[in-house]
């Protein structure tokens, strides 16, 4: 069947094919009359070596391929997270940063209101305290001037009484006179 | 004389004339010569050179064939010069036969089977070793180095390049396949064109075997894409047409089909076979031309374009391992894209 086959096959090449006639009995062998010892051999041989090439070579050689470029591929993955991680970062970062400066100047503005503030409220304070020490001041001053002047009165009193006494001190006993004098006197000092 | 090589490159080209003798054969039994223009076409040693030329001899000794022929002997290096510098080692005979049909098959060792038995061997070990170095590196992180890294930049170059866009959508499971029809003719190739050795895919059976294989590979691959639509490859029956026009194109085509199928796998085994045997036969040709004019004034020349052409084989070499899996690639991806 095969064999069939085979010359079928030689056959349609060999347009002219005197060589298939001589080849026919005699031991000769055309050059294109397949050998059958030769066939089998490579039938063989060729499938010995397609067993052990695609068993022990072409498979692992090519599992070594592809796990490198699948190593590759991951790599090449991994940088692109990688990549894409940074960038996300950089964006929080940029956005920490602004964050962190807006809230600096807000602080800032807020220590220079509370610096104004506490300013003028100390500003205030002072006038307060100025003013306040200014009335006892004044309120003391008019206390001692009063007592001064109440003092003064009084001791010109005793010298008066001390002076009416010396002038008078014969007939008039001392409690009718200071009376006397007393109401002079306050009269003068309520005018 | 002269122009017998050009007839015996031109017969060979047109893979035509049985250049089937060999008369000084280190093959036990001497076939005998049965054409006219194998005669002429003898390259003539010193005997041979003696009779004048276009005679019927017998005493002339071909060279060219049992070099591109199969043999039963190897042939290895030696320094007596008497002997073409070459001592015969038979091979064993008498080894089991069996027949297929009609179609004897005799399983004892032949010069080209032992040189399909070395390229396997060098291929295994070549690329089991880069796959160890793979695994070696791939352990530290590392991509190979040195043999293991060409080994790698060819396997990605055919997989990437050449088998999986021609294969088409789920082609993974063909690259072992291809990978190693590729690298199977690339070595047998390459070993063809070392000294003392033979070319084991300038042989037609070794070609036809490795076309039927991948016809097979072919076929069952657009079964199991195709599945019943598969008989659509072999039965042309257009949908879009009328029933009346249907019947006579089906018929018309589906021969056509069916031959084509054939064809694909014929058209690979002869590419392979014919481009390997002929780049041998130019060479061994312009060699033989120094030996025709019996002069050593003349030998430079020829054997300058015998160096061209060698450097032209090594191409060649790398060239048809390509094409077969290139084609190869393309006919799997035809069959399984194919819906009629």
């Amino acid at each position: 069947m095969r064999s069939s086959l085979i010359r079928a096959v030689v056959l349609l090449s060999a347009t002219a094919a005197p060589a298939l006639a001589a080849g026919g009995d005699a031991p000769a062998r055309g050059l294109l009359d397949p050998a059958g010892g030769l066939m089998f051999w490579t039938v063989l041989v060729f499938g010995t070596t397609f067993f052990i090439l695609s068993k022990f070579a072409f498979k692992p050689i090519l599992s070594a391929v592809e796990g490198r470029e699948q190593a590759l591929r991951d790599a090449m993955d991994e940088a692109k997270a990688d990549r894409e991680l940074a960038a996300q970062l950089l964006a929080e970062q940029k956005q920490q940063l602004d964050a962190a400066r807006t809230d600096a100047q807000k602080i800032i503005a807020d220590g220079r209101a509370t610096a104004e503030k506490m300013r003028n409220d100390l500003l205030e304070q002072t006038r307060t305290q100025q003013h306040d020490m200014l009335e006892r001041a004044k309120r003391d001053i008019e206390a001692e001037k009063q007592g001064a002047i109440a003092e003064l009165r009084r001791e010109a009193v005793d010298l008066a009484i001390a002076g009416a006494g010396k002038v008078i001190e014969k007939n008039l006993d001392d409690a009718a006179n200071r009376a006397l004098v007393d109401k002079y006197l306050s009269s003068i000092g309520t005018k | 004389m002269k122009s017998g090589f050009l007839r015996l490159v031109l017969a060979a080209l047109c893979a035509a004339a049985p250049l089937a003798a060999q008369e000084h054969a280190p093959a036990p039994q001497a076939p005998a010569a049965d054409s006219a223009a194998l005669h002429a076409a003898t390259a003539g040693d010193e005997a041979g050179a003696q009779k004048t030329a276009g005679a019927e001899s017998t005493a002339k000794k071909d060279i060219i064939t049992p070099h591109i022929t199969d043999g039963n002997a190897l042939e290895l290096p030696s320094l007596n010069p008497d002997h073409g510098f070459a001592t015969h080692f038979a091979l064993p005979t008498g080894w089991p036969k069996f027949h297929i049909g009609s179609f004897e098959v005799d399983t004892s060792p032949t010069k080209l089977t032992v040189m399909l038995w070395i390229s396997a061997a060098i291929l295994i070990f070549l690329m089991v070793s880069a796959a160890r170095a793979h695994q070696r590196r791939a352990a530290q992180g590392l991509p190979p180095k040195g043999l293991a890294g060409a080994m790698e930049a060819m396997i990605l170059y055919m997989r990437n390049e050449v088998i999986l866009p021609n294969v088409g959508h789920h082609g993974e499971a063909f690259v072992p396949y291809l990978l190693s029809i590729f690298f199977f003719i690339l070595t047998a190739n390459l070993l063809g064109l070392v000294p003392y050795m033979g070319t084991a895919t300038g042989n037609i059976a070794v070609t036809a075997t490795l076309a039927l294989v991948t016809f097979l590979v072919i076929e069952i691959a657009g079964m199991r894409a195709l599945g019943k639509g598969y008989l659509g490859t072999i039965i042309y029956w257009p949908h879009d047409m009328p029933l009346y026009m249907r019947i006579p194109i089906s018929l018309i085509i589906s021969p056509v089909e069916l031959m084509s199928k054939f064809i694909k796998p014929t058209a690979l085994a002869i590419r392979l076979f014919a481009n390997m045997t002929a780049g041998h036969i130019v060479v061994l040709a312009l060699i033989g031309l120094v030996f025709t004019f019996q002069s050593y004034l003349i030998a430079p020349a020829p054997l300058a374009m015998a160096v061209a052409i060698m450097l032209l084989e090594l191409m060649v070499a790398f060239l048809q391992a390509f094409i077969f899996t290139l084609l190869s690639s393309v006919f799997i991806g035809l069959v399984r894209e194919s819906h009629h």
